[in-house]
């Protein structure tokens, strides 16, 4: 079996040779060999690509100049496995004749090392009646489905499109497990192959055909790419932009898109590790939240609850975070009857537990007396007594709007993420970024920072208030930083200039964030890190304005989430 | 604090409020850079790196001053052409250095990635694309930009025409050399001149073009034989005049200015003693703002940068009677287009002819095809018994690089080749 990475490969030559040959979409757990064997800062899904290929038994890779990256996994393969068969091509930018030609060229020179390695033969008639097949399905096909295509997309769906580098079927489950509707996929792994060939000239034709498809970033006619978009204007609702770690192109047409057109993105990255699912189930089911509001559909689904269980109605929202678990319980007139913060431990599923304890008995109340319990945060899918569950995202926008009315951007910095919400007058997402898988301007950064400077976390904040020089930490990345925090002790400069510099990176940081969803005045910090006076006082001068800390910043989301309970009762 | 980096403070603070005022910042230091380059150079810096320095900033400070007759281009363009038509070419690289020069990148960097560019594209890019955000640079004429080498050459280009128009041509290099590829570039340097015949005004001449490249090549005929003698000679450099080599080798190849350069230099090294320190061979790009680095080389005793791989991607002799077949020629064979164990080798066979030391390849961030190739070059080098020392960092983005790793790492790799040679 052959593999492939790319959409302008001509698979079909091999499948009427008979070879099997496959679309490589690794999945992989770490990355030991493509670190040492290339390095760590490449594209990860080219890494991926090595990991599988050193892992399983292909008989080699069929690869294309489609990015540095893989010009330079081709040069790797080439030298670790002699024996294989491995194939450069080189995907023209500019489609012209002279493209049409120089790409035939390569079709043939790619056959005719193939045969030699295989024995095989290729035949050009019995390729050519094969493709004449397939066409003739694929127009069969189609007329089948546009008969059945009664265009029933159901009301209560939201409308997305799929953009950017190549997607896996995971954010496309996500999106449909959530009854988000998707109008189209244009990653280069959502798009068919339905090829014409000519009867004369059958390779030149085929060639022109394979660069005619819809031009990828590394194309020249990808400045016309947003004409795809023209058909679905009236019913797209949002689009979900991915991209690869690594894999710098397709962030130039986020960045252009996102300037430019009036519609709302999601950004999501993936590394082709198993591990993303869960970071980026987040970022999908809250953008689906977010556009479920915007078309005035309620977050928590239709059957509402109506059971009064005692004389007051009671909700409970929780946030199951990484650090901490926190718990409120609501009456139905929004006063809070209790709250609760638990650490988080190993397990997030006891914290719960204790977080629910805690919180019953601070209200004097039993889990029999809560009419619906809401979950939100990391955790949420795996707290068992939960009813309902709404992403943090939406909980924290909900919880702010009841807070503080006025607010219209809200900064989260909890203990393994960071994220920068910004609301409408009414309240409602309408966009947000989210930075994580890094510890640099997070919480756990701040941790590790209080230990290089012996002092204790609660510390930090007011020591730093004292500092009387000005220190930079320059490093964004937090081991590096870490290191740096250890020469600047060396230098034995003071602790409190040194913690300043500290919460002046994670501002700066934060910032960054805040920028990227729009500086909208009103500003609400949460999260753990909010009660860090030394972080907000440098984010309060940079923002050149006061930010909104409720007196208990790590209870927001669970606030949020008793308040989806409530709405729920009416 | 230092005066560049309050300069620098200044320079940011106005970038996004008052461009213009930030835009003449820059034109003001690099004016007060020039006269220090000219006037105030450090009296152990050989005399044709003065020249060069002053050709560096002066090249840049003339692309600020008269965007009208200037072309924004990578370092790969065909500036031969360019030439002909009285053009200057300012590569985005080179400007972006500048920025970091001022100490200004991290805020154009940050503008970059604010609007969506990827943090992990090379920082040049970043640094190009925010300082353009920005309007701090001057709108050229026109742009050039080659597809080779670099992914993010096409898609940087790309983002600029569009959100700030700018009349721009972007040539296709195919990854290997072959007669059907050097038809496909040839036809496009063709539609490149016609369309700068008709934003100028000006006709082409191919003589002018033949001319341009006789220039080139006595120009690299010097610079092969300044290499001889810098095998064994001490003609001390520092991190950034090895990167401003590349305004000689790149951007004004071609002109009188850089023939008489290289002459120069050829001449100039005859002047200086043998050296009896440790050779070394830098791969890639130099971080030259970076402390322990240019403690050690700038202008060291100890330790000598002989060459810069980059400067020598392509050496071969030009084709004066058929100059565009030269000029494609020279695009599709440049050392860095093409298959990473074609530069392994050139690398190895250029430190085994400059009886380098050492070689020190550096890793820069966003750059992938350098990356990609670090364990074949270690394979090469390996073959070679030449010690290789891999650097990760930034070549212009203070923040990606941590002088304590590099300072550690350097120091260890100095030491082995101090005792090296205590063996022999």
């Amino acid at each position: 079996m052959l593999g492939y990475v790319c959409k302008y490969t001509p698979m079909e030559l091999f499948e009427s040779m008979g070879t099997d040959i496959k679309r490589l979409t690794p999945s992989v757990t770490d990355f030991n060999h493509a670190d040492t064997l290339m390095h760590a800062n490449i594209c990860s899904y080219t890494k991926a690509v090595l990991e599988e290929v050193m892992e399983q038994d292909y008989d080699g890779v069929i690869l294309t100049t489609c990015c540095d990256s893989i010009r330079r996994l081709y040069d790797t393969l080439k030298s670790q496995f002699p024996d294989k068969f491995f194939f450069l091509l080189d995907i023209p930018r500019k489609v012209n004749d002279f493209a049409v030609t120089l790409y035939e060229k390569q079709l043939r020179e790619m056959l005719s090392a193939y045969e030699a390695f295989s024995g095989k033969k290729f035949d050009e008639q019995k390729f050519l009646s094969m493709m004449l097949n397939k066409a003739a399905l694929t127009k069969a096909e189609s007329k089948k489905n546009a008969a059945e295509i009664t265009t029933d997309v159901s009301k209560t769906s939201v409308n997305i499109g799929i953009m950017g580098a190549r997607c896996n079927n995971e954010i496309r489950e996500l999106l449909t497990s959530h009854q988000a509707n998707i109008l189209f996929d244009l990653t280069c792994t959502g798009i068919s192959r339905d090829f014409t060939v000519a009867k004369e000239n059958v390779l030149n034709s085929y060639a022109a055909a394979l660069l005619n498809q819809i031009p990828c970033m590394r194309m020249l006619k990808a400045a016309s790419r947003e004409t795809l978009l023209d058909g679905f204007t009236d019913r797209l609702d949002g689009i979900v932009y991915h991209t690869v770690k690594f894999c710098d192109s397709y962030s130039y047409e986020y960045a252009d898109f996102k300037q430019r057109l009036n519609l709302p993105f999601l950004l999501v990255e993936t590394d082709s590790t198993k591990q993303c699912a869960g970071q980026i189930r987040t970022r999908v089911e809250a953008f689906v939240e977010e556009l479920k509001v915007k078309k005035g559909y309620s977050l928590t689904g239709q059957n509402k609850k109506s059971i009064r269980k005692g004389d007051t109605l009671y909700t409970l929202g929780i946030d199951s975070g990484s650090t901490s678990t926190n718990a409120v319980i609501l009456d139905e007139n929004k006063n809070i009857r209790a709250f609760s913060v638990v650490r988080t431990g190993a397990k997030s599923s006891q914290s719960a537990d204790a977080a629910l304890e805690d919180v019953l008995k601070k209200a004097g109340l039993t889990q029999e007396d809560i009419s619906i319990i809401v979950s939100t945060g990391y955790g949420r899918v795996s707290i068992p007594f939960a009813d309902k569950t709404v992403t943090e995202i939406s909980c924290h926008g909900k919880g702010a709007h009841f807070l503080f009315p006025d607010v219209h951007t809200i900064l989260d910095i909890g203990g393994q993420d960071s994220k920068a919400i910004r609301l409408n007058d009414n309240g409602e997402v309408v966009d947000f970024v989210m930075n994580d898988k890094c510890a640099a301007g997070t919480g756990r950064f701040l941790e590790m920072m209080a230990r290089s400077l012996e002092t204790s976390l609660d510390e930090l904040g007011p020591v730093s208030l004292q500092s009387k020089e000005d220190i930079e930490i320059s490093s964004m990345c937090s081991v590096f930083a870490e290191s740096e925090v250890i020469s600047l002790i060396a230098q034995n400069k003071e602790i409190a200039d040194i913690a300043h510099g500290i919460h002046k990176a994670i501002a700066g940081k934060a910032m960054s964030l805040l920028k990227r969803v729009g500086l909208n005045g009103g500003f609400m910090m949460t999260g753990g890190v909010a009660k860090n006076p030394g972080v907000v006082a440098v984010l309060e001068e940079q923002l050149g304005e006061k930010l909104n800390i409720y007196e208990e910043p790590e209870i927001v989301g669970a606030l949020g989430a008793a308040l989806y309970g409530v709405e729920e009762m009416r | 604090m230092n005066i560049v980096k309050t300069y620098g403070n200044y320079i940011k603070k106005y970038a996004g409020t008052r461009p213009d005022v930030s835009r003449k910042m820059i034109d003001v230091g690099l004016h007060l850079e020039k006269f220090r380059t000219e006037h105030f150079a450090p009296k152990e810096m050989p005399n044709a790196y003065r020249k060069l320095n002053t050709l560096g900033v002066k090249n840049t400070l003339f692309a600020l001053e008269h965007p009208e007759q200037t072309i924004w281009s990578n370092l790969f363009a065909p500036v031969e052409i360019f030439q002909c038509f009285g053009l200057n070419a300012l590569s985005m690289e080179c400007l972006s250095s500048f920025l970091s020069g001022f100490t200004c990148e991290d805020y154009f960097i940050d503008q970059a990635e604010q609007r969506g560019i990827a943090p992990t594209l090379c920082s040049y890019h970043k640094d190009f694309i925010g300082a353009v955000n920005s309007g701090v640079i001057p709108k050229a004429a026109f742009a050039v930009t080659t597809s080779m080498i670099c992914d993010g050459n096409i898609n940087t280009f790309r983002y600029i025409e569009k959100n700030h128009p700018i009349h721009t041509y972007m040539i296709d290099v195919p990854n290997t050399y072959s007669e059907e590829a050097v038809s496909y570039l040839v036809t496009q340097l063709k539609e490149l001149i016609s369309t700068l015949e008709e934003l100028t005004g000006k006709v082409f001449h191919m003589d002018e073009l033949s001319a341009v490249l006789q220039r080139e090549n006595q120009s690299k005929a010097y610079y092969r034989e300044f290499l001889e003698l810098q095998k064994t000679r001490y003609y001390p450099s520092t991190l950034t005049l090895q990167m401003y080599m590349l305004f000689a080798t790149h951007l004004n190849i071609g002109s009188e200015e850089t023939l008489d350069l290289f002459r120069s230099f050829a001449e100039d090294i005859k002047n200086y003693p043998e050296f009896h320190g440790k050779r070394i061979v830098w791969v890639h790009l130099l971080p030259f703002y970076q402390e322990t680095l240019k403690h050690y080389f700038n202008l060291g005793k100890d330790y000598q940068i002989q060459v810069t791989e980059m400067n020598l991607d392509y050496m071969d002799e030009l084709d004066v009677n058929h100059p565009l077949e030269a000029l494609a020629t020279k695009m599709l064979n440049n050392l860095y287009n093409g298959p990473y164990e074609r530069k392994a080798a050139m690398v190895a066979k250029l430190a085994r002819e400059m009886n380098a030391d050492g070689v020190i390849n550096f890793c820069h961030w966003g750059c992938k095809q350098s990356s990609g190739g670090v364990f074949q070059l270690k394979e090469a080098m390996k073959k070679e018994n030449i010690p290789l020392l891999v650097l990760d960092g930034d070549a212009m983005d203070r923040r990606n690089s941590h002088d304590g790793q590099i300072k550690t790492r350097l120091e260890a790799f100095l030491e082995v080749l101090d005792n090296q040679n205590g063996g022999n």
